[in-house]
């Protein structure tokens, strides 16, 4: 027989006292690990974002609003400024003086960390230029419901949203999308005072504003000047709204009376684009008569740590009309958030954990006195004081590591239960990475209790113990 | 027999609360080898704080313990713990077995603090805790707890507990306090059969006078002060003496 078996037995001897210690460790170990669990589950789903959508910046216009619904009645998703801008436009003109001055700040921003600058003169290095991807909203009524319509260039909007995947469908083929950019950015150009001035004469569009196709053209005998765009009117649908709507391939929508077809539904990604409704900017700008205008441009870094900070800052700075917003600095912002509310409920499971301390340390001080004449006992056959010292660690260890367990256990339950009441609505992630710091503050607490009256007693002089009746 | 145990000069001094409590008040004394010593006296008369000063159970104030001519004060901790563990056998007045642990392994419990015990000695201890058991006609009891035995049995198995380290010295501190008569006299026996059989130096507090007739020497205690040699102990006692 050994001390351990020694300790285990004696463990096994009070199993009410030692539940009743076991308990506060349990809950003290159980709030923690909940809340790491949703602390962590809140700050990963903000990471794979900024993973996913690489060091992403939004420019939108300086004065823009928001706080529409995405998707239309019955689908609440609240839309934040970084994600739909409305009622507020950029000219598209205003881009290349955008991307000019976002490169600039880039280099600058390399040049001054010190790290490489991309130049395509020198062999070897490839300019890896930033690309960028116009948006414009607007409320349009979808099969007699209003919803937020977005109109995209599909070429540059899947180069930023690289993660976008369809379902079902396709998209065009390169050379469609890019006769279509090609052809509509030609059209738009900036006059000397700085407005955007638009060549309407370059579109198929009736006298009522409709885009016009080309069975339309011959029947109401109206010539557009330029030949209609192949692609014109279709229409990609966000995954959650197609669902929701019960919309598939091929399906017909009519937007503002003008007639689309559904060619592709995506994948649903979490984001303000799952309840969204798709169509060419060049359409989209026609259909609510917003030729030459955006509603904000994102742009991806294409650089790996690039200094897009910087970028945000000369933008701010040199470009007048637009706010630039990072992607990081969004996040950081939720961060911020939910390391302020991690550290306030931390302080509330530390005075939980020191209260519950407390509780064992005068639980644990009565139990070991109750065996006081046991240790004068164990003492006189023999037993050192480090001997007698670690039967009493041996017992609160084991008592400590499995109230962790339990309290580990337990505060995966608690995490979902938190996640909701809080209002987090992360995606809670067991991990099991969580479980050796459950076991050690489990252990710790157990063992801080312990320590002063095992230390005590250890000392107490044999004589002493006799004097006190022997626990049956 | 050759001077085995020797004390010189013993006190202890307690203090409880304002009050300075003299229990031993310079003791000198010699105890030979395979002795079987009992020291009788009233309560409070010292018998206890000297046997625990011999046993390495409590300091004394002043004076010294010498065991084989070492002096068992000057040990560190861990030292006199394991002086204790494989010295002295302790036979207390409650029968302090633990309730968790089995006939057999509360026996051999004094083995876990040895610190020389090896791994490959357990089965050999546990061979000589059942001949023990045995000799104590406790074998069929092996298995039990202590809640299921008798006071005597219980008694047994303490007494098999102090042996099982082979121990020179038993400390017998009143082992036959809270037991009937029949009981008092097989663990009187028992004891008997440890001085003569084992050849252990055997040192008894007790109030029973049933003690006098076994033991080889008989120690009064009044006050803090020994008195040996006495011609009759027991009317000593009863009459006050002692002076």
């Amino acid at each position: 027989m050994k001390i351990l078996k020694l300790s285990i037995l004696e463990l096994m001897r009070r199993p009410k006292k030692n539940m009743l210690i076991a308990s506060s460790i349990v809950i003290a170990v159980a709030l923690l690990t909940s809340l790491s669990i949703v602390s962590n589950s809140a700050n990963l789903a903000i990471m794979e974002i900024i993973a996913k959508t690489g060091h992403t910046l939004t420019v939108r216009p300086a004065a823009s609003s928001s706080g529409a619904n995405a998707g239309g009645k019955g689908q609440e998703y609240k839309l934040t400024t970084s994600e739909v801008v409305l009622g507020s436009y950029i000219p598209e003109a205003a881009v290349p003086e955008i991307m000019k001055n976002y490169d600039e700040a880039i280099k600058a921003g390399w040049e001054k960390k010190g790290g490489l600058v991309s130049n395509p003169g020198v062999p070897g290095v490839v300019l890896e230029p930033a690309t960028w991807a116009p948006r414009l909203f607007e409320k349009a009524e979808v099969n007699g419901q209003e919803v937020i319509v977005t109109g995209i260039e599909l070429r540059k909007e899947y180069f930023v949203r690289f993660w976008w995947n369809l379902t079902s469908g396709q998209w065009p083929a390169d050379t469609d999308i890019k006769d279509v950019n090609t052809n509509i950015s030609t059209q738009y150009k900036l006059d000397s005072h700085g407005n955007v001035v638009i060549d309407k004469t370059s579109y198929g569009v009736d006298s009522s504003g409709r885009i016009i196709a080309e069975e339309e053209k011959k029947k109401d005998k109206v010539a557009p000047v330029k030949p209609i765009l192949k692609g014109w009117d279709d229409a990609y649908l966000g995954g959650a709204y197609a669902k929701a709507r019960g919309l598939k391939l091929g399906d017909r929508l009519a937007i503002n009376k003008t007639e689309f077809t559904v060619r592709g539904i995506l994948e649903e990604t979490n984001s303000a684009d799952d309840y969204m409704v798709f169509i060419p900017l060049s359409t989209a700008q026609s259909l609510f008569r917003k030729e030459g205008l955006i509603s904000l441009v994102s742009v991806r870094a294409m650089c790996p740590n690039c200094p897009v900070g910087d970028a945000m800052v000369e933008l701010n700075k040199n470009v007048t009309g637009i706010t630039a917003v990072s992607q990081l600095d969004v996040a950081g912002v939720q961060f911020d958030f939910f390391n302020m509310l991690y550290k306030f409920l931390l302080a509330v499971v530390v005075s939980t954990i020191a209260v519950g301390i407390f509780s064992i340390f005068n639980i644990v001080t009565g139990s070991l006195y109750a065996r006081i004449r046991e240790i004068g006992m164990l003492k006189a056959i023999g037993a050192s004081r480090s001997q007698l010292f670690r039967i009493f660690i041996y017992e609160h260890f084991i008592l400590g590591l499995a109230a962790g367990i339990i309290g580990y256990l337990l505060g995966l339950g608690m995490a979902y239960i938190l996640n909701t009441l809080l209002d987090i609505g992360a995606v809670i992630r067991i991990s099991t990475d969580f479980l050796p710091r459950a076991l050690i503050l489990g252990v710790v607490c157990s063992l801080v209790a312990i320590i002063y009256p095992a230390y005590k007693l250890s000392k107490l002089k044999i004589t002493e113990t006799f004097r006190t009746q022997w626990e049956s | 027999m050759s001077e085995f145990i020797r004390t010189n000069g013993l006190k202890k001094i307690y203090h409880v609360g304002d009050q300075r409590v003299e229990a031993l008040k310079g003791v000198d004394l010699e105890i030979a080898q395979g002795d079987f010593v009992v020291f009788m006296g009233h309560s409070g008369s010292g018998k206890t704080t000297l046997v625990s000063t011999i046993g390495g159970l409590t300091r004394p104030t002043e004076g010294t313990v010498l065991i084989e001519g070492k002096n068992i004060w000057k040990l560190n901790d861990s030292q006199l713990s394991n002086f204790r563990n494989r010295k002295i056998g302790f036979m207390f007045q409650s029968f302090s077995l633990l309730p968790t642990l089995n006939v057999l392994n509360n026996v051999v419990m004094p083995a876990i603090f040895n610190s020389n015990s090896r791994k490959k000695d357990t089965d050999a201890l546990k061979s000589k805790a059942i001949s023990l058991l045995t000799d104590l006609d406790m074998k069929s009891k092996v298995n039990s707890f202590p809640s299921e035995l008798s006071g005597g049995e219980q008694r047994r198995v303490a007494i098999a507990r102090a042996l099982i380290n082979d121990p020179e010295i038993i400390l017998a501190d009143e082992p036959t306090g809270e037991l009937d008569i029949r009981t008092e006299k097989e663990v009187i026996e028992i004891c008997c059969q440890i001085n003569n059989v084992y050849k252990k130096t055997l040192i008894v507090v007790s109030h029973s006078l049933t003690w006098l007739e076994k033991a080889k020497t008989t120690i009064v205690m009044k006050d803090g002060f020994i008195y040996k040699d006495l011609a009759d102990p027991v009317q000593a006692i009863m009459n006050g003496v002692c002076k």
